[in-house]
């Protein structure tokens, strides 16, 4: 009955099975490897620098050299209102519980598109403003166009 | 009563034939599977490692920036403690009951990484005081925290502040 088998198996299976074991045992080396080396959260950092004694003075010869622009926002319990010499802005209140980020980074355009190499804002919380919403704020500024942020208080 | 039944059984089915079966493992969802775990892996697998450890309780705000921490000291806020480098300095009641801008106990242990830093500095040219310092703080502290931090930061000489946040695509 073993050699009936036997012969019936070399006579009809010509296919070959690919031998995958190796391959498994790749697998099984590199999945818990690179599940111990997963980083699922990925950060970030957001850098802000304060004046120093050395550089702050070098810092006011440079407002005086490139004429800056003056843009202050200051972000309030109720809402948000921009400042700058020239531009008279209305403020903008929460809607609801949210601050309205998109009316900010329409106003914060509107700044840019009259000077162009305005780059930087200083940002001025209320001291009870959550620092969620500060780290928010400063990603629109980033996005309309003001990459130097401060922040003031 | 097992006994019993297993004789049933046997009464019932008497003497199998054994079979001459060969048993192979079905492996080929598995290995499809793995395949998929694998890729994802890969994709998400950096070569550079975590600088930054975040503790449990602290839930970092999420921003767009795309500025990869650096190593330097950090300081932690969560919503009862100051740390600086894992070490409690300040309960935050207390913090924000100061009146002035400055932390004493934050202070302290910044000045004392500012002169271990410098005495190292002096010693190989490399490694010195670079004023870096990154403030990890939890989303809901009012500004009123931060500002005081970032104050005693700058008094002591800390003013490359690198505020850190979770990435969102």
């Amino acid at each position: 009955m073993n050699l009936k088998n036997a012969m019936n198996r070399t006579r009809s299976q010509d296919d070959v099975d690919v031998n995958i074991i190796p391959v498994m045992n790749i697998f099984l080396l590199l999945i818990p490897f690179l599940l111990l080396t997963a980083a699922f959260v990925k950060i970030a950092v957001l850098e802000i620098s304060l004046p120093s004694l050395g550089r702050g003075a070098a810092a006011q010869e440079e407002i005086k050299q490139k004429n800056l622009i003056l843009v202050i926002l200051s972000i309030k319990e109720k809402g948000f209102q921009v400042k700058s010499p020239g531009f008279k802005f209305d403020p903008l209140n929460k809607i609801g519980t949210q601050y309205n980020y998109n009316e900010l980074k329409n106003q914060l355009k509107q700044i840019k598109t009259r000077h162009g190499h305005a780059e930087d804002i200083i940002i001025s919380p209320e001291s009870k403003v959550k620092y969620d919403i500060i780290i928010k704020t400063m990603d629109q500024c980033r996005d309309a166009g003001f990459p130097n942020v401060s922040l003031a208080g | 009563m097992n006994t019993f039944n297993g004789n049933a059984k046997f009464m019932l089915y008497p003497r199998r034939r054994k079979k001459n079966v060969q048993v192979s493992l079905k492996l080929t969802s598995m290995i499809d599977m793995f395949t998929i775990l694998l890729v994802f892996l890969l994709k998400s697998f950096s070569a550079e490692g975590q600088i930054v450890t975040v503790s449990q309780d602290l839930r970092l705000p999420e921003s767009t920036a795309q500025k990869s921490p650096e190593p330097a000291s950090t300081i932690a806020i969560t919503e009862e403690w100051v740390l600086l480098d894992g070490e409690q300095v300040a309960p935050v009641n207390e913090v924000m009951s100061l009146n002035k801008l400055m932390i004493p106990g934050l202070a302290d242990g910044l000045n004392n990484l500012k002169t271990v830093s410098e005495t190292v500095g002096q010693m190989s040219g490399e490694m010195g005081f670079t004023g870096q310092i990154s403030i990890q703080g939890d989303k809901e502290i009012p500004y009123q925290l931060l500002k005081k931090v970032m104050f005693t930061c700058g008094q002591i000489g800390y003013n490359d502040i690198l505020l850190t946040v979770t990435k969102i695509e």
